[in-house]
């Protein structure tokens, strides 16, 4: 189900300087510029656990270098998160069982062909800022897959405000919010933030999956109304949904300089291949603290 | 200058006190960075708490309407109508205008307003004091739980997982009940075997031995409002001359209260089954009008939901609870079932073994559409139900006649059948041919009517006059098939008299004929009779 971690190719040679990846970024009037490599968290193997999958192999989990998210290494490795209700699938995923001691614990696979998310994380985005205690906007959440696992992450501290519009899938979302307590379920339209301001506190995080021509416009309306100064946003860009006819590359480019003028500072750009086709991530940050001049 | 808060616990409404900040918009942010810089721009004035979730739901609702809510009008008219000229800051445009409208007060809404709410919302937990943040997220929870129903008519009444379990208690109960009836039964029989044979219905048995017990209490006891008087009697009777065993009263006790189990189960038994029926008409009324009840909900439960039922084909309808004869016969390619729990349908019931199958597909391809109706439609009639069902019973009796019509084709294609002609194969001997004398045509043909009745029409009657004889052979051929010779043969009695002159003559021809044509089924008899006649002649 899920590609190895195989490392991406790098282009545009950006391979060695990352440099904490904030203020490295350049390559937004062209290609988008491809993150590369896959940063494991090889050196953070403090809670390594001996597991036995439902197939009774054993396989071994270990913590992602994204703090919620965790990798469970066997025959094939899979990006997993720690399961909130255990014993339940949200939407057939595999479940994997771990024995910690004398503890147990599951985690739920989390599938990059499904989730944009997951694709980005496997792409090697630098930071999701989605983390455990965080309160996170969810705008778009369809049937609550995705949704689910910002849930596993952010876990029972955090909040996740899931805002979909569509009745359809609201009612699976609603189901998916009944077995999660932090899982704040609005079916309204996300263009219309003030019609939901009764809900909703302020957050940290506001991650975006609309495929709207207008997002960045509902993305900034929301976090003009909830999200807190410094919290970042994290949206998902389909090209052919913003325009069909442009290059996919011109698209985010324009799409990058409509945030800008928000308040909203991209600061990186991550394309979801080979998950997706035409797809990116950008991750940025809502009005920064001003930087102490010195 | 005040401001309206609204949130899931309650109205919340603030008094600026420190306006002049307000107009740097930029870094208004840096006043609300902590709580205690926070209450020295803005206080609170007044909380309104919601007292139930119901005012929460219509709080929310009329907010997502951008309408004025009968609870914020009340909070408005109290607190700010006092301080009617100040001005209400607002975060929503519309319910500023019509708050102006209803109440007359006048509201602002600008970038510095939201900036206000932005930060307001920020410190929420400490400057709405009186109330801990953890049932400050409860509540919105809550609120949104509700609010979400609401927004998804979501009706408690139409989950179909009490459909699922109802059925599957009403197994366990049948399969509970027959246990111990047989074991109360076996039970009792030490006592009173007899009892056992006389009484064949369970529920009857359980509650006569509740009432009996011991069994020489059975000529004093009152047995006429649970069986019928015969059976009564008979039991009366049986009891006299039982050869079961002496048992004791408490052993008579403990079979008494598992007849009261049986009797309170079968009780429930019947009250759980109402209570599926009426699930049953309120979740799916398309289809319980079409199949009935429990098949109904047979077919929700083997599915797992009203809405996994929607997703089958009516083909999967069709077959559903056959599964193991259907991979069976895909497996080992032979012919696969034609029906599944769809059997048991009072429409695939009535008909004739033949037509079930046709019958149990044309219930399944309407039933697949009523399933659907009533998992994703908007309606809640029966309607579309009992169209389907007219429809199906009208073809259900077309199938029916099809044997004497055909459904489609003109009438001269309505199947020929031939009519009904008695053939009998008694023959008697005539002896009209002994004599030699000629006799009137007239009484002897009265004769040789009544013998010709039992006869087939190859008498060997000779006729003397081979005249008449040739003018007979002209008709003859003109009646040629022995069908129609037989039919007049049949039809004698009410044929004129010269008709049965003709006939007459016509059977030595109709001998031959007959044997031409070998209509008669004896071959061998009729060249008898062929010879005899060549014999005579």
């Amino acid at each position: 189900m899920v590609s190895g971690f195989s490392p991406r190719m790098d282009r545009g040679g950006r391979g060695g300087g990352r440099g904490g990846g904030r203020g490295g970024f350049g390559d937004r009037g062209g290609r988008g510029g491809f993150r590369g490599g896959f940063r494991g968290g090889r050196g953070e193997t403090g809670n390594v656990s001996f597991v036995s999958s439902h197939r009774g192999k054993k396989v071994l989990i270990e913590p992602h270098r994204h703090e919620g998210v965790f990798i469970c290494r066997g025959k094939e490795d899979a990006l997993v998160t720690k399961n909130m209700v255990v014993g339940e699938s949200v939407y057939g995923e595999k479940r994997i069982n771990v024995e910690e001691g004398e503890t147990k614990i599951e985690y739920r696979a989390w599938n990059p062909f499904r989730s944009k998310l997951a694709a980005a994380i496997l792409g090697g985005v630098d930071q999701i800022h989605i983390k455990p205690g965080a309160k996170v906007m969810y705008l778009g959440a369809a049937s609550g897959t995705t949704v689910s696992h910002v849930s596993d992450i952010v876990g029972p501290e955090g909040l996740v405000y899931a805002v979909e519009f569509s009745h359809r899938s609201g009612r699976d979302l609603l189901n998916v919010a009944k077995k999660r307590t932090n899982i704040i379920p609005i079916i309204e339209d996300a263009r219309h933030p003030h019609k939901y301001r009764m809900l909703v506190g302020m957050v940290d995080v506001i991650f975006a999956d609309v495929a709207q021509p207008d997002q960045t416009r509902i993305v900034a309306l929301n976090a003009h109304n909830f999200l807190k100064n410094g919290g970042h946003f994290v949206i998902s860009i389909k090209a052919n949904c913003i325009d069909s006819t442009a290059a996919p590359e011109a698209v985010f480019a324009s799409e990058v300089k409509k945030m800008s003028a928000e308040n909203m500072k991209p600061q990186e750009q991550l394309t979801l291949e080979p998950y997706e086709r035409d797809h990116a991530v950008v991750v940025g940050i809502y009005r920064p603290p001003p930087k102490q001049k010195k | 200058m005040l401001v309206l808060f609204e949130t899931a616990a309650g109205y919340a409404i603030f008094k600026v006190l420190n306006e002049s900040k307000l107009q740097q918009v930029d870094s208004l942010y840096k006043e609300f960075e902590t709580p205690e810089k926070a209450n020295k721009i803005v206080k609170l004035k007044h909380f309104e708490k919601f007292q139930d979730t119901t005012e929460a739901l219509a709080a929310a609702t009329a907010l997502v309407e951008g309408k004025l809510g009968k609870s914020l009008k009340k909070v408005l008219k109290k607190v700010v109508a006092k301080e009617a000229h100040e001005q209400l800051a607002i975060s929503d445009a519309k319910l500023g205008g019509v708050i102006k409208e209803k109440l007359d007060l006048s509201c602002v809404h600008s970038p510095a307003v939201a900036e206000l709410m932005r930060c307001i919302r920020g410190q929420m937990e400490s400057l709405i004091t009186g109330l801990p943040p953890r049932e400050m997220s409860a509540m919105s929870l809550g609120l949104a739980h509700s609010l979400s129903r609401y927004k998804l008519k979501f009706s408690p009444d139409k989950v179909d997982t009490m459909i699922v379990q109802a059925i599957s208690l009403l197994d366990d109960l049948d399969k509970e009940l027959n246990n111990y009836i047989m074991r109360c039964r076996e039970w009792y029989g030490w006592h009173f075997p007899e009892l056992g044979k006389v009484i064949t219905d369970n529920l009857a048995y359980c509650k006569s031995v509740r009432k009996i017990g011991d069994r020489t209490n059975v000529a004093g006891s009152d047995l006429s409002d649970i069986l019928p008087e015969e059976i009564e009697a008979e039991v009366k009777l049986a009891a006299e001359i039982s050869m079961g065993t002496e048992v004791s009263e408490e052993d008579i006790g403990n079979i008494r209260h598992l007849c009261d189990q049986v009797v309170e189960i079968s009780e429930y038994r019947a009250q759980l089954y109402d209570y599926l029926k009426n699930r049953m008409m309120a979740i799916a009324p398309n289809l319980t009008v079409m199949v009935g009840e429990l098949v109904g909900a047979r077919l929700i439960s083997h599915a797992g939901s009203l809405l996994n039922l929607a997703k089958h084909p009516a083909s999967t309808v069709q077959i559903l609870g056959a599964e193991k004869a259907l991979f069976r016969a895909l497996k080992t390619r032979k012919d696969t079932p034609k029906y599944g729990l769809i059997y048991h349908a009072s429409l695939v019931g009535q008909t004739t073994a033949k037509n079930k199958g046709k019958i149990s597909r044309m219930l399944a391809a309407k039933a697949a559409l009523a399933i659907r109706y009533d998992a994703l439609g908007e309606d809640t009639n029966a309607e579309m139900g009992a169209e389907n069902r007219a429809k199906l019973e009208a073809r259900l009796r077309q199938l029916e006649d099809k044997g004497i019509r055909r459904i489609s084709g003109t009438g001269k294609a309505m199947a020929k059948v031939d009519k009904y002609q008695h053939k009998s194969e008694v023959r008697i001997y005539d002896p009209s041919g002994d004599s030699t004398i000629p006799s009137t045509s007239k009484k002897r043909k009265f004769e040789e009517v009544e013998e010709e009745d039992a006869t087939e029409p190859m008498t060997p009657a000779v006729k003397p006059k081979k005249a008449k004889r040739e003018s007979v052979i002209e008709e003859e051929e003109q009646a040629e098939t022995s069908a129609a010779a037989e039919e007049t043969l049949k039809k004698k009695k009410k044929k004129k008299k010269d008709k049965k002159a003709e006939e007459q003559m016509e059977e030595p021809k109709e001998e031959e004929v007959v044997a031409v044509t070998e209509t008669t089924e004896k071959k061998k008899k009729k060249k008898k009779k062929v010879k005899e006649e060549q014999e005579e002649a």
